[in-house]
């Protein structure tokens, strides 16, 4: 639904992207990889019709990026990495005054207020939210126009975990009302936990677009890679940790892992066998 | 979609405390202090004659008399008084013909300020012996005591005074009014150029652009609050002149131009100042920046322009200067309004002039957002 052909796109002495291609399927969770200055902030920009390419041609949904910019923007939403509304509005003021510039329904507004869990905060002065309830207003607001294809810009930074565990299973939800999303993040954890496919962008151009499943199971490894559910006495066992809620283990010391953390209480959420994890392959590809 | 964007700009405006000073409570203040601080040096009218009345005619009349000269705003009675006034016997019997007010004056008061007491009391004795002729003869013959009753001393009953355009004088109302409205108006600077530039530090504003939100649209909804803005501030002001300067024992306000004129020109005023106030929040890089420019450019503009320094007591040269002020050519509008009974024909050129500053800044304001756009704000 979303294709990307040999895109090129300069500014004065910088090449930002070098004839890039990828593909979206439509109702997919994409994450877009890439270390800082890899082309992923332009390809977004230029996805939101905020920068116009030099070469090469974007569909979004059938629609042409340069002809039919207006349409896309109808049916397409940024969740920008910096926080994108009014600190001097209550978070229904916010709501409202960019419900009313795209003309969302009620239906729609309600979706966002619901999903982002804003209700008992809707007359709490927007500067006044914590970072996580300023995240999930940001998200909110993106889901107004009811969009077919959301783009996040790195959503969860400065978030603290819980709140982040929250944003993380509500994208997770889009999938299931067709939603398409293209996910962008450096957090190699939240793209391995949420998407379905990913792509790997290095210095403007594409290095690697595969299905997350087939590119993890191609480096079997004798690691075994624990999840569980966020608890704060995770961090204090001395484990080797991947993340706030991803244990590393090998297999021989799965068994004695597992009762550490069933004496803590800790409950897991799924265990991967013989898989590598997607931060070791971005730092092979992406030297 | 343009009324969701204006009705945003007046939330974020209305809890600007700073912004809401600036543009009211700032005005309001130097209209006050500036109108009574100036009433001595700007108003023949305001000048004061401390007397005293001696009566020994003791008549009716001679009461009458007395009455009226209380009632005037001219003088003052006063123990220490620097003027005598003797009301000889019989002086309001008509068959006494010869009979002579007796003044005395102390030597201090200047010889132009005594012509001036001689004028005022002339007018109180004329009009007052003109009533009691006019009484008299009555008696004997109706018509021409009809006929003496229309007779009028008011001043401007009896001759009309046109003044030469450089040498008109106001009073300290009449130039601290124009004066401040016009500085208060370009004081949008401050609300403007911090939710701008805050917008577009915050994303806001390329967020919205990304909603199909076209720069006109953009430009406009914050073209519309500020126009309400600053046409309330008028109001407001000219509400201080008319109805709270006198409280302060200073003249006030009178508006004797067109409503029309003053409506026009506040319109294109309010425009140059938005404009400019537009050009420079584009232009500034942060919120202090504009705050800066606009502050330093609104107090040069003012300082060449009349407004904290009247226009008449600059020397030519000045006044020469003072004429690419867009505060000048609003300053003056006002001016010819309020003094000359201006109607929309005597500020037309003026609202011409700042129109066009107004929609020149919009313009190039337009220009450099659209690049900026295209740049990724």
């Amino acid at each position: 639904m979303l294709k990307v052909k040999n895109v090129t796109k300069n500014y004065a002495d910088v090449q930002a992207l070098r004839g890039l291609s990828l593909s979206v399927a439509k109702g997919s969770v994409f994450g877009l990889l890439g270390v800082n200055g890899a082309g992923k902030t332009t390809l977004l920009s230029i996805l939101n019709g905020l920068t116009k390419i030099d070469e090469g041609s974007i569909e979004v949904f059938g629609l042409d990026i340069q002809k039919d910019a207006k349409e896309i923007n109808a049916i397409s939403s940024i969740i920008p990495q910096h926080l994108a509304f009014y600190e001097n509005l209550t978070v229904v003021e916010n709501i409202n005054f960019f419900a009313k510039i795209q003309k969302a329904t009620k239906e729609s507004i309600t979706n966002a207020i619901e999903i982002n869990s804003l209700q008992n905060l809707l007359k709490q002065k927007a500067s006044t939210l914590s970072g996580g309830q300023k995240r999930r207003l940001n998200i909110a607001i993106g889901l107004l126009n009811n969009p077919k294809i959301i783009y996040f810009d790195e959503p969860t930074v400065g978030v603290d975990p819980k709140s982040r565990n929250e944003i993380l299973d509500s994208i997770a939800s889009y999938k299931k009302l067709g939603i398409t999303v293209v996910y962008t993040s450096h957090y190699m954890n939240e793209i391995e936990r949420i998407c379905d496919e990913v792509a790997i962008i290095d210095k403007g151009a594409l290095v690697k677009q595969e299905r997350l499943e087939n590119l993890l199971s191609n480096r079997v490894s004798d690691k075994v890679l624990v999840e569980t559910f966020y608890t704060h006495k995770l961090s204090s066992l001395g484990l080797t940790l991947l993340d706030t809620t991803t244990v590393e283990s090998s297999q021989q010391e799965l068994p004695e892992l597992l009762k550490v953390l069933e004496k803590n209480e800790i409950f897991i959420k799924q265990i991967r066998y013989g898989s590598s994890n997607l931060e070791k392959y971005f730092l092979e590809v992406t030297p | 979609m343009l009324w969701a964007m204006i009705e945003k700009e007046f939330l974020l405006v209305s809890r600007d405390r700073h912004a809401l000073i600036a543009l009211f409570v700032m005005p309001a203040v130097f209209i006050l202090v500036m109108s009574v601080a100036l009433k001595e040096q700007f108003n023949q009218e305001a000048i004061l004659f401390h007397i005293a009345v001696q009566d020994s005619d003791k008549s009716k009349e001679s009461a009458k008399f007395i009455k009226k000269l209380h009632k005037s705003s001219s003088f003052s009675f006063d123990k220490n008084a620097d003027i005598l006034i003797s009301i000889p016997k019989e002086y309001y019997n008509l068959k006494h013909k010869n009979q002579k007010l007796d003044i005395l004056v102390k030597g201090s008061i200047k010889s132009d300020l005594l012509e001036v007491f001689k004028a005022k009391l002339l007018k109180e004795v004329m009009d007052f012996k003109l009533k009691q002729m006019s009484k008299e003869i009555k008696k004997t013959n109706f018509q021409a005591a009809k006929a003496m009753k229309k007779m009028s001393l008011e001043y401007d009953k009896l001759y009309k005074i046109s003044y030469e355009k450089q040498k008109l004088i106001p009073s300290s109302t009449q130039q601290s009014v124009p004066s401040w409205i016009v500085f208060g108006m370009f004081f949008v600077i401050i609300p403007m150029s911090t939710i701008f530039i805050n917008e577009r530090k915050q994303n806001t504003l390329s967020r919205v652009t990304t909603m199909n939100v076209s720069l006109f649209k953009l430009t406009l909804a914050k073209i519309v609050p500020y126009l309400v803005i600053n046409h309330i501030q008028v109001w407001i002001m000219l509400g201080v002149g008319v109805f709270v300067v006198p409280f302060f024992d200073t003249p006030a306000l009178e508006i004797t131009g067109s409503f029309m004129a003053i409506e026009l020109l506040s319109f294109t005023l309010s425009l140059s100042a938005i404009g400019l106030s537009v050009l420079i929040a584009v232009s500034a890089t942060s919120a202090e920046q504009a705050t800066t420019i606009g502050g330093i450019s609104n107090i040069l503009l003012g300082a060449i322009g009349g407004v904290m320094v009247p226009k008449f007591i600059m020397p030519e040269s000045m006044q020469n200067l003072a004429n690419i002020s867009p505060m000048s050519w609003g300053l003056d509008g006002f001016l010819d309004i309020f003094m000359k009974s201006g109607d929309v024909s005597m500020v037309a050129y003026n609202s011409l002039l700042l129109a066009l500053f107004g929609l020149t800044a919009l313009a190039l304001a337009m220009l450099i957002l659209k690049l900026r756009i295209n740049r990724g704000l």
